[in-house]
């Protein structure tokens, strides 16, 4: 159990800048998650978290110290990695006593804590098994038994489930939910799915370029991304995009687009927003209604495609040269055809506004100097 | 190789004739030029007599000055004479006694060869040689020296014509001797005047070690190889005065250094750093136009009274037994030595000639070197003809280094090189009657097609093969090839191996140069010679190259790893090249260096204030000289293997383990080790063989010293047939048996290894 601070934190490959000043706190017993697209560095800052990778800037404290110049060995972190990593020619049980071997532990605690890791991962069958003989599910969880088996401080995940297909993905996430609401160790896992980020994390650390985008709880940045980049990210399908620009609309400030106006949210505008300024409007597709009378800010669009899924339905509408996507039940959609005009409506307050230029969100930026409730996040 | 030790040197440094210049590379192949004038030969022989003059082939080994004097005075003869014509045909001289060997008995040869007349006696008893005394006439040899006739008799019978004679004599610098001395002390006293060993000056430099060129003092002390009764006996006062008086030229005067080679002897002569040398006419062609020299008469030994006197060797025209025209080439080898051929052969090629009246030609009486030969002439003894003689060589040449080395007194030493002698010419075994292996040959036949056959129709492999003809017929070739060159030799020496083979003459003896070997007959199994010590020599030699190979392969790979990618490609292609070069001339390279006076390992040691190390004369030293080339030569294959295995190992495997805890060692131990072992245990299987069977850097290194304690198998089994009168049985023998231990090791391996983990 510990804290891992990032100051400041710089990677250059000679000429290369990958990670550009990076700052993090990582509470203790929290679960953070850094997602972003491929190239966006954050492998990199796991791998010098664990010392796989030296610092070329910025400080990197665990539990209070600073440790960019110590050995992964001595940094009691233990990583599970992408491809897991198992030492082939030794035994499931080997691989998992290895680390306690190495330390020289007692022989009775080696047994004990493999028993108990096994017995938590539903492991005690495959113990004399060697990593080929296992299915991926399998690997992968013996991975998790050997991190677990140290009791390190931090827990360190390189994208442990993009091996593994959807179903076993599925499950996993939530083993993994409860594995960490049992054991409570300060966890920092990479990932590049979104939907293993707002689901697992305490907060999630949106990286890109380089650079931390957001920095907050799931909650935050789904509902007060920080930027397009995040909007965009984060949620599946994902955010729509118009361009437009604020005006006034009686006492209220609207945005207006081309086939569009729609009004505003306080939330949303933040202090310095003028008429005339130009922004990104962004909403959701689950934010947008289809609405059957012409309702006031509602706009005009034609059905493209519907998808038809069981329960819920994609609808693709054509809007001037772009589409956009609602995600909705199906009941209501289910009798569109392509072609049909159908009519949108959004609730103001779920209209995201970014300026057109900066793409920073108008609304006042959400800082989060301590994590919520100070403890374990959600199981 | 000139620094071999060569037990029965024909002309010692393998006759180069009297200007001695080094072997030229390959000139002419004997054999083809030897069938090309046997095919005229026949061609003439179908031609009515009379028309065409019958050609006479001549086989010699002379080089240079020599060379051109006999092709003259062939041509002279050629020119006076319509019966015959003689061919000369110039063989290189390395391989001029053994082609001799495999020739004449098989009616390949030629009609007349020139040869030193040491190996008359074992010609004579196969029957290879013409016996001339019947067919001339006994005036005939007034002309020559008798001491240069007598030489070429044996058992009754004459056997050559004397060409010229050679013998050792003592050459001196004359702007640092201004009179040769004339008796042993003398000798020692001048010696000891012009040596200075920090500056590496000797006074006297020669191959001490040499049993040929210790002929001089032997007889000067009044021993020799044969007792009064005509068998050898090397165990006499005598003998044992004059090791000592060898042993006290280098230990207790200090003017001689203890290990000469030739090349050594001629290199300080010619630098200036050899005062005095003993050697022989061939030395004359080595010796550099800028030194001055002169030669004399050996000195007297003080001791004694007696001239010290070398060994005498007639070199002669010998005539083939099988040859086609006896008396043709009867008349050609008379007027090749008649007086006329023999003043060509003096003045052209400035041989010591066997011709008296030639002398006596003032062109010849102004070349004070040849009149020293002449002087030295009446004080030699002739090498003994008798095939014993060829096997006094090895006993007694170890029997000098021992002594010089300082591991024996004159009287252990002799004592050992007499035993040695007696075991070298024991008799073979009793012939063995070859009716139960026939008997046993057809059962294991006929059991193994049973066994086969039965095999291949139950696993329906005749219909597999059937259907695949095509594919076995593009395999046929290879598989004809391994046959001609792997198998058939293979069967063919194990077939050997139940048979001795003495003087030409074969016996079956069934399995008893296994017994004899096995059974540690002639020595006792913790002798070097024996067969369960040189087995553990050679054990001990491959346990521990093999694990320097591997560990110093895997270190410097693990090393390289890690390098940047342009360095990394410098250091391979260096540490390639000690596996790159020929594996021969490293062993002389390092042979050179381990040289315990001159060498370089021992001028590092005493830089750094080490004392000085006796390679070649310990055991232990010896056997260290030796894995220390190999190891150099070994290396890199274990660690191109190991360079290319660790590509295979995935990084982040250890990356895992340095998270986990482990150190850089334990990563080693515990991750990378292990999964190197796949690729590793083929490479170490191999390179134990290979190094099992590594002949090159045993015989050129340690050449087996001490006393052939650090021979292995191979080396053994090869002295066996080539060193030793050619006991080929006995050889393969040893052959066979190294076969099965190796058979034995790698079943082994394969059992430790096949229930293997991954």
């Amino acid at each position: 159990m510990a804290t891992v601070e990032l100051r400041n934190i710089r990677k250059s490959y000679g000429a290369v800048d990958v990670v550009k000043g990076i700052d993090l706190e990582v509470a203790d017993g929290e679960l953070v998650i850094l997602v972003g697209p491929s190239g966006c560095g954050k492998s990199t800052v796991l791998r010098m978290i664990a010392g796989l990778e030296d610092v070329t800037s910025g400080e990197l404290l665990i539990d209070g110290t600073v440790v960019n110049r110590m050995s992964p060995r001595d940094r009691d972190v233990a990583m599970v990695f992408q491809s897991y990593a198992l030492y082939p020619h030794m035994t499931v049980r080997r691989n998992m006593a290895f680390a306690l071997e190495v330390r020289k532990a007692p022989r009775a605690e080696i047994e004990e804590r493999v028993a108990g890791a096994a017995r938590m991962l539903g492991l005690e069958a495959l113990l004399d098994r060697y990593p080929k003989q296992l299915s991926g599910g399998q690997r992968q969880r013996v991975a998790m038994g050997r991190a677990i088996v140290r009791r390190p401080k931090v827990f360190l995940f390189d994208e442990p489930l993009s091996n593994l297909d959807a179903a076993l993905r599925a499950q996993m996430r939530v083993e993994l939910a409860r594995l960490h609401r049992k054991l409570g160790t300060t966890v920092v896992y990479v990932t590049h799915d979104q939907v293993e980020a707002m689901t697992l994390a305490d907060r999630i650390a949106l990286l890109e370029g380089g650079v931390v985008q957001q920095f907050g709880t799931p909650d935050e940045l789904f509902h007060r991304p920080r930027n397009r980049f995040v909007a965009a990210f984060i949620g599946s399908p994902s955010m729509n995009f118009l361009e437009g620009e604020l005006v006034r609309d009686g006492d209220h400030v609207a945005v207006r687009g081309e086939g569009f106006l729609l009004r505003t949210h306080p939330d949303r505008l933040g202090g310095s927003a003028g008429p005339g300024r130009p922004v990104l409007v962004g909403v959701r597709p689950h934010d947008l209604r289809v609405v059957t009378a012409d309702e006031a800010a509602s706009f005009e669009t034609t059905v493209d495609v519907v998808e038809l899924m069981g329960w819920e339905a994609l609808l693709y509408l054509a809007f001037g040269d772009r589409t956009l996507v609602v995600h909705s039940d199906a009941a209501p959609v289910s009798g569109l055809e392509p072609g049909r005009p159908v009519r949108l409506a959004v609730a103001p307050e779920q209209v995201h506004l970014f300026d057109a230029e900066t793409e920073r969100s108008l609304a006042a930026p959400v800082e989060t100097p301590s994590p919520p409730g100070g403890g374990p996040g959600r199981g | 190789m000139t620094d071999l030790q060569h037990p029965h040197p024909a002309l010692p440094h393998g006759g180069r004739g009297a200007h001695g210049r080094r072997s030229r590379p390959y000139v002419g192949s004997g054999s083809f030029l030897s069938c090309c004038p046997f095919f005229l030969i026949t061609l003439c022989a179908a031609l009515p007599a009379g028309a065409e003059p019958t050609t006479i082939t001549l086989w010699h080994a002379y080089r240079g000055g020599e060379q051109q004097a006999i092709e003259e005075s062939i041509r002279r003869i050629n020119g006076a004479r319509a019966d015959f014509q003689i061919v000369p045909v110039a063989v290189p001289n390395a391989a001029y006694a053994s082609k001799l060997t495999s020739a004449l008995p098989r009616g390949n040869g030629p009609d007349l060869f020139v040869f030193a007349h040491e190996r008359i006696g074992g010609w004579a008893e196969s029957g290879l040689l013409m016996r001339l005394e019947t067919r001339i006439d006994e005036a005939e040899l007034d002309r020559f020296f008798p001491e240069t006739v007598e030489p070429l008799r044996f058992d009754g019978s004459l056997f050559g014509l004397p060409m010229s004679f050679k013998s050792d004599v003592l050459f001196y610098n004359t702007s640092l001797v201004e009179h040769p001395p004339d008796t042993t002390d003398e000798l020692i006293e001048v010696a000891s005047r012009l040596t200075d060993r920090e500056a590496e000056r000797f006074g006297l430099v020669y191959e001490v070690a040499s049993f040929y060129h210790h002929a001089a003092w032997l007889h000067g002390f009044g021993g020799g190889v044969f007792g009064s009764d005509g068998s050898v006996d090397l165990e006499t006062p005598e003998n044992a005065a004059s090791f000592a008086f060898v042993r006290d030229l280098v230990a207790r005067y200090r003017v001689s250094p203890e290990d000469a080679n030739g090349a050594l002897v001629t290199e300080m002569f010619n630098a200036g750093r050899a005062a005095m040398a003993i050697n022989g006419p061939w030395f004359l062609g080595e010796i550099g136009d800028d030194v001055p020299f002169a030669v004399a008469v050996l000195p007297v030994v003080s001791e004694t009274g007696l001239r010290g006197r070398p060994f005498l060797t007639s070199e002669a025209v010998l005539v083939n037994a099988g040859t086609r025209h006896p008396e043709l080439a009867l008349e050609a080898a008379l007027a090749l030595t008649s007086d006329d051929s023999a003043l060509v052969r003096a003045l052209e090629g400035r041989q010591a000639v066997a011709n008296r009246a030639v002398w006596s030609d003032p062109r010849l009486a102004g070349d004070p070197v040849l009149a020293v030969f002449r002087a030295q002439l009446p004080e030699t003894v002739p090498m003994s003809n008798r095939p014993e003689m060829r096997s006094v060589w090895e006993p007694a040449q170890m029997a000098l280094r021992r002594l010089l080395r300082g591991a024996a007194t004159p009287e252990q030493a002799l004592t050992s090189a007499q035993h040695h002698f007696r075991i070298l010419t024991r008799p073979s075994p009793p012939e063995a009657d070859p009716t139960p292996y026939w008997v046993a040959l057809a059962l294991l036949a006929a059991a193994g097609i049973a066994l086969l056959w039965r095999r291949a129709r139950a696993s329906g492999v005749v219909h597999q093969i059937r259907g695949s003809l095509h594919a076995y017929a593009y395999l046929a070739p290879t598989a004809l090839a391994l046959v001609g060159l792997v198998f058939a030799p293979f069967v063919v020496a194990t077939g050997v191996s139940l048979f001795a083979h003495r003087s030409g003459e074969w016996t079956f003896v069934g399995l008893r140069n296994f017994f004899w070997i096995l059974s540690a007959r002639d020595f006792g199994v913790t002798e070097p010679m024996s067969f369960y010590f040189t087995l553990g020599v050679t054990v001990v030699w491959t346990a521990v190259n093999v694990a320097l190979h591997v560990s110093i392969g895997v270190f410097l790979a693990m090393l390289m790893r890690d390098l940047w990618a342009p360095v990394r490609g410098v250091y391979r292609v260096l540490l390639i090249i000690p596996w790159a070069v020929p594996n021969y001339i490293t062993a002389l390279i390092w042979r050179g260096m381990f040289h315990s006076q001159f060498g370089a390992i021992n001028d590092l040691l005493e830089l750094l204030g080490l004392p000085e190390v006796a390679w070649f004369s310990g055991f232990w030293t010896a056997l260290a000289a030796n894995i220390c080339t190999n190891t150099w030569l070994g290396f890199p294959f274990m660690m191109v293997v190991t360079l290319g295995a660790l590509q295979a190992i995935p990084r982040e495997l250890e990356e895992a383990a340095a998270v986990d805890g482990a150190g850089r060692l334990a990563r080693f131990r515990h991750v990378t080790l292990p999964l190197l072992k796949p690729a590793l245990l083929p490479a170490v299987v191999l390179g134990s063989v290979w190094t099992f069977n590594m002949f090159n850097i045993v015989y050129l290194v340690s050449g087996g010293e001490p006393d052939g304690a650090s021979e292995i198998l191979i080396s053994e089994a090869y002295r066996w047939a080539f060193t030793r009168q050619e006991q080929y049985g006995y050889a393969s023998a040893y052959g066979v048996l190294v076969f099965i231990s190796l058979l034995i090791y790698s079943r082994m391996v394969r059992t430790v290894t096949g229930e293997g983990k991954a």
